[in-house]
């Protein structure tokens, strides 16, 4: 393995996403405050205590976790298949790189992205009230594997997607509606059946519920069947993100 | 003996169920420049693209100075530099930018002096801090070329450098070509205009329908037509084989 060109990947995707931090940053950090604002300030003053919490700190984990999903995924969704479209993906094919220095390199950039941003919404957060960090250990385990998962994701769309109404599928039809019925919002014990057990197939409410353990202490889901989940997701999109990336599938032609 | 520079041996390309290239066979030589001819789809760009990883070849076997580029690919990328033809830059970075990160792709460490050195020979000094998209097309070009050789390839494919390139700039890149070929670097290029692979070229190729039609060093290729020009040696090869592949 080119440590000298993983670095350098990894630094040009950082790059990347800070020289254009208006939209990678400051919109998903204004965009998440919004419903914080709306949903935990304004109608959690009404709303009476979730899940013994709360409800103006039940929803930041969900709201981080929201965030977080749709930030890393779009990172590496966005830079492969712009890269892919505008020929500059040549340059990486001719390199003496691997699909392991790809993948680091990729879902590395994508997971600082996240944070950073995930970051900022417990900074604003925090501004309108006090939440606990309940266990570093899960937030930590929840935070890295579950922006991990989906860069991983972002990566196997990009080389899927042959145009970019493929590839806008995913954050609006398919993330933010999983992670606004993984629970961002509620508890899914709030829910009749058979809705209650329909969320349990969704996997973002692992990854919202794994993060709120992190934070409060509290979930719908033990917080080791909500690693299970997360890890068994990690392991899929690793093996197949690696071997579409070996395969040079619709890379090389 | 050294082995050769490049060897493809029974090279097949498919691209479903088309053909691109056939069982093609063929060896460059440390230190010459080869001009792969050809009509338009002859295959030339689906050869080097084979050779430098952008495609995958479906039969046969490419080996760079001995290392084989599928197997040994981290070897053989590190010998092998591409002007590819179709221009493509990241509008995220500068032209000094792109050869930096360049040079650390190719495994190299990123070295200002040399960048800026590059960014001097190719014309483009007052340029390295610019937005890549303000380039003209012209500067774009040159750009490619410079990122081709950041991290000194022994083996340079050059891919129509020249296609829509004004003839002031063909010359200046052609005199760059030379250039190189004398501190040491192989060269293999494809273009359309045969008078320039006439002057340049040591050794000459022409690609049809994904055959390889003749391979001779320009010397006896033109002795052998009785000093005619290569265009028309070219053009008559092209016909005689259409008119096979008609027949
Ligand atoms: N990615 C591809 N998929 C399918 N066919 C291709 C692809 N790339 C090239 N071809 C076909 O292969 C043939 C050779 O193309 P190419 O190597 O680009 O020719 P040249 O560079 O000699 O003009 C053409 O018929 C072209 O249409
Ligand atoms: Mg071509």
């Amino acid at each position: 393995m080119s440590t000298i060109a993983l670095k350098t990947l990894f630094l040009k995707e950082v790059r990347r996403f800070s020289k254009v931090w208006l939209q990678t940053i400051l919109s998903p950090l204004v965009t998440t405050s919004l419903y914080f604002l709306v949903f935990g300030v304004a109608l959690g003053s009404r709303l009476r205590e979730i899940s013994g919490v709360p409800y103006i700190q039940f929803v930041v984990p969900g709201l981080v976790m929201m965030t977080m999903i749709r930030d890393s995924f779009l990172n590496t969704s966005s830079s492969l298949f712009q890269s892919k479209i505008n020929g500059t993906i040549t340059d990486i094919l001719v390199a003496p790189i691997g699909a392991l220095e790809m993948v680091l390199a990729y879902v590395g950039a994508a997971m600082i992205r996240a944070i950073i941003v995930g970051t900022l919404v417990c900074l604003v957060a925090l501004s309108f009230t006090w939440f606990p960090l309940h266990h570093m250990g899960w937030t930590l385990f929840f935070t890295i594997f579950v922006t991990a998962t989906l860069a991983l994701l972002g990566m196997i769309v990009a080389l899927w997607a042959q145009k970019f109404d493929h590839l806008a599928i995913f954050p609006n039809f398919v993330l933010l509606p999983l992670a606004f019925l993984g629970g961002v919002f509620y508890s899914i014990d709030l829910l009749p059946e058979p809705w209650h057990t329909v969320s349990r197939l969704n996997p973002l409410l692992y990854m919202v519920n794994g993060l709120r353990f992190g934070f409060l202490g509290v979930a719908d889901v033990s917080p080791v069947t909500s690693a299970g989940v997360v890890l068994v997701s990690f392991l899929v999109v690793l093996v197949a993100a690696s071997a579409l990336l070996r395969s040079g599938y619709n890379l090389r032609t | 003996m050294k082995p050769p520079v490049l060897r493809c041996r029974h090279v097949t390309k498919r691209y479903g169920k088309f053909t691109a290239l056939k069982d093609l066979s063929l060896e460059v030589y440390e230190g010459e420049i080869f001009a792969l001819l050809g009509p338009n789809g002859a295959g030339k760009s689906t050869l080097i693209h084979c050779i430098t990883g952008l495609a995958k070849r479906s039969e046969g076997s490419i080996e760079v100075l001995g290392f084989d580029t599928v197997n040994d690919f981290r070897t053989t990328r590190r010998l092998v530099g591409l002007v590819p033809q179709e221009i493509g830059y990241d509008p995220f970075f500068t032209p000094l930018e792109s050869l930096m990160i360049q040079m650390g792709l190719m495994g190299v460490e990123p070295n200002r002096s040399r960048a800026e050195s590059l960014l001097e020979t190719f014309a483009l000094g007052d340029k390295r801090d610019a937005y890549t998209r303000t380039l003209s097309g012209g500067m774009k070009r040159r750009l490619l070329v410079a990122k081709a050789l950041v991290h000194d390839p022994r083996l340079l494919f050059l891919d129509e450098p020249t296609s829509g390139v004004d003839v002031e700039l063909r010359r200046e890149l052609w005199q760059e070509v030379e250039d190189l070929r004398t501190a040491g670097t192989t060269i293999v290029l494809t273009t359309h205009y045969i008078e320039e692979a006439e002057k340049l070229a040591d050794r000459i190729g022409i690609l049809h329908k994904g055959e390889l039609l003749l391979v001779e060093s320009r010397e006896s290729l033109l002795e052998r037509h009785g000093g005619r020009p290569l265009e028309d040696i070219y053009l008559e090869l092209i016909r005689k084989a259409d008119g096979r592949h008609a027949a």
